[in-house]
């Protein structure tokens, strides 16, 4: 699945992500909150197979033979704006190692908070309700939430699987400085419960808590938002890397978040091997 | 140290007297406006309270007290809730009375209608629903799954958000506003709601949290909820009235209204024909608190479940001793889980 094949993916999806459609994109001005910051409001969502796999990849079969063509990967020419992921070399042997055991690993199989940025790009819609000092993010996925703090300048005051999140404006641009992430379950007590690292997908791309990201949002139209990450975590990787994508409004009426708790779904998963029938 | 505490305790509760005033004085107050120009409830807030949710018999005739009287309640109540036997240092965590925010209340029950302050009986067909569903919930004293034991290992939905009920800590809120929006986000299990102003009519699918409507009633945000799902319950927590489910034909109508610049009256009336012959209402004071609030991750590497499922096995196979529950709740050295069980018992 590597090679030549790969790197054309890879420039095919950069160029695919720099070029916004006609009529749209840098030049265009947001409409504006009462006061006076471009309107982010709204729900948004990723179309794409990033939560699939953050790198270009080929179709592949699915990790559970029953499953079937329901939950086979389908290919993606990623999102990666620089990449491949600049591993460290030690750290991409641990990447094939995650992938390998991804549905033990995966904190999206427990149902566990998705962080940063990968919440942003998993396939159910976020909603963005917007006042002129805090912007609250929510992902259908397990009800997770993120509070951003326009010109906040708090630093985190505890690790947490959301993440601690300044803002600020910068013109057409949000810029969200988020550190301060738990990179595994600390003390976990029971290795079903237990998520060594975080993934940023279902292929094992992983941070720990060294993970600092920049997000950069802004409008490129009615209905399409620009939506770059940089991701620096000096443990794992080599240098910050970039992902690029657009996200879409949802713009059925009346859209509502729906309650996805799938905290629900999982319980005999997690905890099956110490309860009784 | 003590005498410290006592002097922040009676300075705080002469200030929270005044500020949150008869019922009389509401309506006086103009709320700020946020840019949109609807009234501004944005911020951190706490509904912790030391007043019973239900009032006690003997003050049956007697929905308020004088200043003074709710001062010495709040006090008792206080100097009760510290005589637990805890693992910690409740100061250490900002979990002292003082540093929570709570405040005395006129007030003696939070149940201001029927007249009595009391929750109007279950129905009979509400009796045998809940007498059968309390049947099939446990099978015994020992956890059999993670569905067991709602009280602590249950991380799907923390039903003390929605109807707001009293809870020993982790009562505080957080309010962001847009045009279009409220967003309630509760410390209990990070629980949100976010309530469209748009006039949009009510869906059909059964949530936990339940589907919120809001409109703008002058300075008072109206909320109405439906659709809750019948697989949860309401009430039932430590020191409340047991535990109902909630059938497809409950309803929530709450008012929020900002009272002073440190203080929302919530008041909330529950309708549900099958469970009760009339409806009935609750006013809960919300004072400000300063932020922020941290996540609160319930599901992720669920200690508690862990534990009590793995212990309950153990104890099955022999090779542990029986749970502490169940050892005598009147023995001093009692932990605050046996004195619970022990109130929710007596209350049944």
């Amino acid at each position: 699945m590597k090679g030549a094949s790969i790197s054309a993916l890879v420039l095919a999806a950069a160029l695919v992500v720099a070029f916004p459609r006609a009529g749209e994109g840098q030049a265009y001005r947001a409409p504006r909150t009462a006061s006076g910051q471009p309107d982010l409001n709204g729900f948004w969502q990723a179309l794409n197979t990033a939560n699939w796999d953050l790198d270009a990849h080929e179709a592949a079969a699915g990790p559970v033979l029953q499953l079937g063509a329901a939950y086979a990967v389908p290919p993606g020419p990623g999102v990666l704006v620089d990449g491949p992921i600049p591993y460290k070399p030690d750290a991409l042997a641990m990447k094939k190692k995650y992938a390998a055991n991804a549905l033990r690993e995966d904190s999206e199989v427990k149902c566990y908070l998705p962080g940063v940025p990968r919440m942003m790009y998993m396939p159910y819609p976020v909603q963005v309700v917007q006042s002129a000092s805090t912007i609250v993010m929510m992902s259908e996925f397990a009800t997770a939430i993120r509070t951003i703090y326009v010109n906040g300048t708090t630093p985190p005051p505890a690790d947490t699987w959301m993440g601690w999140s300044n803002g600020r404006w910068d013109g057409e641009t949000l810029v969200i400085d988020s550190k301060g992430f738990l990179g595994s379950t600390v003390g976990a007590l029971d290795e079903e419960g237990a998520v060594h690292v975080r993934f940023l997908d279902r292929a094992g791309n992983y941070h720990t808590d060294g993970l600092h990201v920049v997000e950069r949002i802004r409008r490129t139209g009615p209905d399409h938002l620009s939506y770059q990450a940089t991701i620096e975590d000096p443990n794992v990787y080599t240098r910050p890397w970039t992902i690029s994508m657009p996200l879409y409004r949802r713009v059925e009426p009346n859209m509502r978040l729906g309650e996805f708790r799938c905290e629900e779904f999982v319980g005999d998963l997690v905890f099956g091997k110490y309860q009784k029938k | 140290m003590r005498n410290l505490m006592v002097a922040a305790i009676v300075a705080l509760v002469v200030a929270g007297v005044a500020a949150q005033g008869p019922p009389a004085a509401k309506g006086t107050y103009k709320a700020p406006r946020t840019a949109d120009g609807q009234p501004d409830f944005q911020g951190y807030w706490t509904n912790l309270t030391y007043t019973p949710y239900e009032r006690p018999k003997e003050l049956a005739n007697k929905p308020f007290y004088t200043e003074k009287e709710a001062i010495d309640a709040f006090n008792t109540a206080v100097a009760e809730s510290q005589n637990q036997v805890v693992h910690y240092v409740n100061s250490d965590y900002g979990a002292t009375p003082v540093q929570t925010g709570a405040k005395p209340n006129l007030r003696t029950s939070l149940v201001i209608d029927p007249p009595d302050g009391r929750i109007p009986p279950l129905i009979p067909e509400a009796q045998k629903r809940e007498a059968a569903r309390a049947a099939a919930e446990r099978g015994g004293p020992l956890a059999r799954t993670w569905r067991d034991d709602r009280g602590t290992v249950w991380c799907v939905f923390h039903d003390r958000v929605v109807p707001a009920v009293v809870a020993p800590y982790g009562s505080n809120f957080h309010i962001v506003q847009s045009k279009d929006y409220v967003v309630l986000t509760y410390e209990w299990n990070s629980e949100h709601r976010v309530i469209p102003l748009d006039g949009r009519p009510h869906g059909t699918v059964p949530t936990y949290i339940g589907d919120s409507r809001g409109r703008w009633d002058g300075d008072t945000l109206v909320v109405e909820t439906t659709n809750f799902t019948p697989k949860r319950t309401f009430l039932g927590s430590p020191g409340m009235p047991g535990a109902v489910s909630m059938t497809r034909s409950f309803t929530l109508e709450e008012r929020f209204t900002r009272t002073g610049d440190d203080t929302i009256v919530h008041t909330y009336t529950v309708e549900d024909p099958a469970t009760w012959a009339r409806p009935w209402t609750v006013e809960m004071p919300m004072h400000r608190i300063k932020g922020p609030m941290l996540e609160y991750a319930c599901n992720e590497n669920n200690v508690d479940a862990f534990t009590t499922l793995r212990n309950a096995r153990a104890q099955e196979a022999g090779k542990l001793p029986p749970p502490d529950r169940v050892r005598n709740v009147d023995d001093p050295k009692a932990t605050v889980i046996q004195r619970e069980q022990k109130s929710d018992g007596a209350k049944k």
